[in-house]
């Protein structure tokens, strides 16, 4: 991608003004978007992402700059031009690259440049017949097959000189169900950090009626009511109320500004004693998982909260000088065009011991959530929200009837020391998780967990 | 290499594989950002880049492909994706390369202003936002973000039909958020101004004593009984809305059979006293631009007037499935993607009652200040929406006190048709291209769940 003396002289330019920490990131990606509509492909398109990313560092100050022209004079200029935001104490530096060599630990056979798009169709329009033919309520679907080979290299002026491969594939698969002027959808994404025999192992067909399966039970449901109330959230994309509640909040971006409830707590009870989460990259092809995070670092499995007790907290490199604690492998960006910063990987709540036929024979009244859909969170405050994508009600342990359009509304901290049953089937689902440093892979994950109370706006 | 030889040099291959009709979607952008964080430079980012898509029809289907890496190599790596693409799509319905409008509105270049801003102005810029902020109110706990970006953009469109469009622009955005504290309350609120001329449009210290006072004035907020209230939605809060179920007036969605709005073009479809406009030339606005990204001129058009459906918005390629004219709407978000369909400058016209005035006017009701989530909490193909928000109670016309911890839901066209009264206060949520603008709007009644 770029040679080591190219990279010396550009690590070398960055810390003329007196930086103490220079990196270059240099990024090579293709990548491949097929959309199918109603069966037949909508769209096509596929391309090379090609840029470096130039980061300088002084004490916690951080200058990033980054080009897609890559020729030496270029890069030593941008190197330059960043410096000059430094005003540092200058002295001679010298940089020993060694080159380091990382162990993949996620298997990855089928290149997606090595399968034709012929290929790749047929596992689009298998999910197409699955869902269409599902029931005859189901009027469209939208297939999305998405897959990219990014081939990163990792220097800084420490001595790290390392390259890694990252291959991802995706598929989206949307029905929708109409009956008169109504409209719902139901939607599952498969994906992983792997080669595309993934979707030879996978059972398309599952996923895609599962989709048709919730369109059609929410085109027959009323609205959900509103209120305060118990909520049980089942496993796999469950996970998000995790992810969006309190993940964002444990990363160094927030805490280190003191600007997340969840700043200085550590050892402090935050959470339900039935509640352990962790944050872990290292999940074979997981679909966060990476071998080296964006700044180079291993990739960790990093327990956040035990028992109900915090334990850590995500940090990159410049969290970690912020807030005086080591890097926990756990900095992201979605491209060169993004400085790295502290995020989540593969982030869920440990499996715990009820099973969910227990859990909802065991509720007297509760919004069920079989799927949810996305949600964000205000870090200062603590605030989220997330959309449940198919819902029930739960009366006198049993699932009473489906309903549709409820919101989960409430403050981090307070859903987790509400949870009070966790079951025993942990899954995870696949997402894309939009912070600071762009729009990242992630995996969120449970089991069906119960909260004794939260605000459902539904109608 | 030269764009010129590059483009000369990419047509003349892809002639000679195959390839009729070819185009060039260039575009190349240059950006500085700081942020600052207790009185210090938080983040200092420089980035210039610059990306191709090409497209071309092969066997009659136009491929698409894309790349960031401008050399000759990238020339056959270009062709050989693009045909690859075109090989799965279905002949039939496609899109075509365009040759040109006959006229094109001149937009004046007025931004030598933002280009001469330097760094250390956007530094300042963001200093003076964030010391402002924390200065208003002793509540005033933290600004956790303080953000001032310059950018500038490119675009050139060139192709074998002869089109040759060419444009620039330029926007300065700043953007603020202020963390309030009480008795263990926290609260906080996000704002952000541009400007398109010169950073002095940007009224620093108005928009940091804006910020700082909405922080301040959630303080101490309380849940309220659930049930259906009288709503207004100030403009910002309408306009994110808004912008939430754009696709909802999308030839696009309606090619696809995904717009609530099906087969309605004629008909009344919302309350008399809407009316949607999308003015691509507008001088106040962010997303204006002399052409769409078929090349084709842009033009003001009514999407619905006085309630009526008047058009969706099209590119070509929707345009031809519906037998209409394309309404100048092409876009592609970036030279990564393909053509779709959005607006340019799409507003809600303001009507005469200030925002004081339609509280005034509001026996009991809630004034919406703030939505989360909204790409999570609202369904563009049903227009369902159930969102959490943050707002202030009315009583005899007066507001009383914040209320937090409830959601707002309904239907974005039964919203349309439930409006009251419009606002005299015209506000743009967004930048660049898509931007969507709104007045306030009293609603007569929406679903609150709160206790």
């Amino acid at each position: 991608m770029l040679s080591q003396a190219v990279v010396e002289d550009v690590l070398l330019a960055a810390l003329e003004t007196g930086g103490d920490f220079a990196e270059v990131f240099v990024e090579d990606k293709t990548s491949s978007t097929i959309q199918m509509l109603g069966g037949t492909v909508d769209t096509a398109v596929s391309g090379r992402d090609f840029g470096v990313g130039i980061r300088v560092l002084n004490g916690v100050f951080a200058v990033y700059a980054y080009t897609n022209d890559f020729s030496r004079e270029n890069l030593v200029k941008v190197a330059r031009n960043a410096a000059q935001a430094i005003r540092g104490q200058q002295f001679d530096h010298s940089i020993d690259l060694r080159k380091s060599l990382i162990t993949p630990h996620h298997e990855i056979k089928l290149l997606p440049n090595d399968v034709s798009k012929h290929r790749k169709i047929d596992w689009m329009r298998r999910a197409h017949h699955a869902a269409s033919n599902y029931d005859p309520v189901i009027s469209q679907t939208r297939i999305t097959f998405l897959d990219e080979e990014q081939n990163v290299l990792i220097a800084n002026s420490d001595g790290l000189f390392v390259e890694d491969r990252r291959v991802r594939g995706r598929m989206v698969i949307e029905s929708f169900a109409s009956r008169g002027t109504e409209k719902q959808s139901g939607q599952y994404g498969p994906g992983a950090h792997q080669g595309l025999e993934f979707f030879d192992e996978l059972d398309i067909e599952r996923y895609a009626r599962e989709t048709a399966r919730t369109a059609k039970a929410m085109i027959d449901a009323e609205f959900a009511p509103s209120g305060k109330m118990p909520v049980i959230i089942d496993n796999e994309f469950g996970g998000v109320i995790f992810h969006e509640a309190c993940g964002h909040g444990l990363e160094a971006t927030s805490v280190a500004k003191n600007a997340s409830v969840f700043a200085g707590k550590l050892g402090e009870m935050v959470a339900s004693p039935l509640v352990t989460a962790i944050d872990d990259g290292t999940i074979q092809n997981g679909w966060g998982s990476l071998n080296i995070d964006d700044e180079g670092s291993p990739t960790q499995r990093n327990v956040l909260i035990e028992n109900g007790v915090l334990k850590g907290y995500l940090i990159d490199k410049l969290g970690a000088r912020k807030m005086g604690m080591a890097s926990t492998g756990s900095a992201r960006r979605q491209s060169y065009q993004y400085a790295p910063t502290s995020r989540m990987n593969n982030t869920f709540i440990a499996a715990g011991n009820s099973t969910p036929e227990e859990i909802i024979a065991n509720t007297e009244y509760a919004l069920y959530a079989k799927y949810m859909g996305g949600g964000s969170v205000n870090t200062a405050t603590g605030d989220f929200n997330f959309a449940v994508r198919e819902g029930y009600i739960v009366r006198n342990g049993k699932i009473e009837k489906p309903v549709r359009g409820a919101t989960l509304i409430g403050k981090g901290i307070e859903v987790l020391q509400k949870i009070d049953k966790v079951g025993n089937n942990l899954g995870f689902g696949q997402g894309m998780c939009g912070s600071v440093s762009g729009s990242i892979p992630a995996d969120v994950g449970q089991p069906m967990i119960r909260v004794s109370e939260l605000t459902v706006g539904g109608r | 290499m030269e764009m010129i030889q590059f483009k000369d040099l990419l047509f003349k291959r892809g002639a000679a594989v195959g390839f009729s009709d070819m185009e060039i979607y260039f575009q190349a952008d240059r950006d500085t950002t700081v942020k600052v964080f207790k009185g210090e430079i938080d983040a200092y980012n420089i980035s210039e880049k610059a990306g191709l898509s090409f497209r071309g029809v092969y066997d009659g289907r136009m491929g698409n492909s894309f790349t960031e890496k401008i050399d000759e190599d990238a020339i056959d790596l270009l062709l050989k994706q693009a045909r690859e693409n075109a090989e799965i799509l279905v002949q039939g319905e496609s899109e075509e390369i365009f040759a040109g409008s006959e006229h094109y509105v001149a937009m004046r270049d007025e931004a030598e202003g933002l280009r001469r801003a330097t760094p250390d102005l956007l530094i300042e810029t963001a200093k003076q936002l964030e010391s402002v902020a924390l200065a208003t109110d002793p509540r005033i706990d933290l600004v956790n973000y303080c953000m001032v970006i310059n950018s500038e953009s490119e675009l050139t469109i060139m192709n074998t039909k002869g089109l040759n469009c060419h444009t620039k622009s330029n926007i300065a955005i700043a953007y603020i958020s202020a963390v309030a504290k009480e008795d263990g309350d926290v609260t906080s609120s996000v704002k952000s101004a541009f400007a398109l001329k010169d950073l002095g449009e940007i009224e620093a210290e108005e928009l940091a004593k804006g910020t700082a006072g909405e922080a301040v004035g959630k303080l101490g907020a309380q849940t309220i009984e659930s049930g259906l209230y009288p709503v207004i939605l100030r403009h910002d809060t309408a306009a994110s809305l808004l912008k939430a179920f754009v696709t909802v007036f999308s030839g696009e969605s309606a090619r696809k059979g995904l717009t609530l709005l099906q087969n309605r073009v004629g008909e009344q479809v919302t309350g008399v006293n809407v009316t949607l406009v999308d003015d691509p030339h507008r001088i106040d606005a962010p997303g204006s631009t002399p052409f769409d990204s078929e090349g084709m001129a842009t033009k003001r058009h009514d999407v619905i007037r006085d309630g009526q459906l008047v058009t969706f918005l099209h590119n070509l390629k929707t345009a031809k499935h519906f037998g209409v004219e394309s309404t100048g709407n092409a876009h592609k978000s970036s030279y990564r993607g393909t053509v779709s369909v959005q607006p340019n400058n799409l507003y809600i016209e303001q009507g005469d009652q200030s925002l004081e005035a339609l509280i005034a006017g509001t026996e009991r009701g809630l004034l919406l200040v703030e939505l989360q989530g909204i790409h999570a909490g609202t369904n563009a193909v049903s227009g369902d929406f159930s969102l959490f928000c943050i707002g202030h109670l009315i009583e005899n016309g007066q507001v009383v006190r914040p209320v937090n911890q409830i959601t707002v839901s309904g239907n974005f066209l039964e919203l349309l048709n439930n409006v009251e009264a419009v606002g005299d206060d015209l506000y743009f949520n967004g930048f660049g291209r898509g931007a969507c603008g709104s007045p306030s709007l009293k609603i007569k009644s929406l679903a609150i769940a709160g206790k």
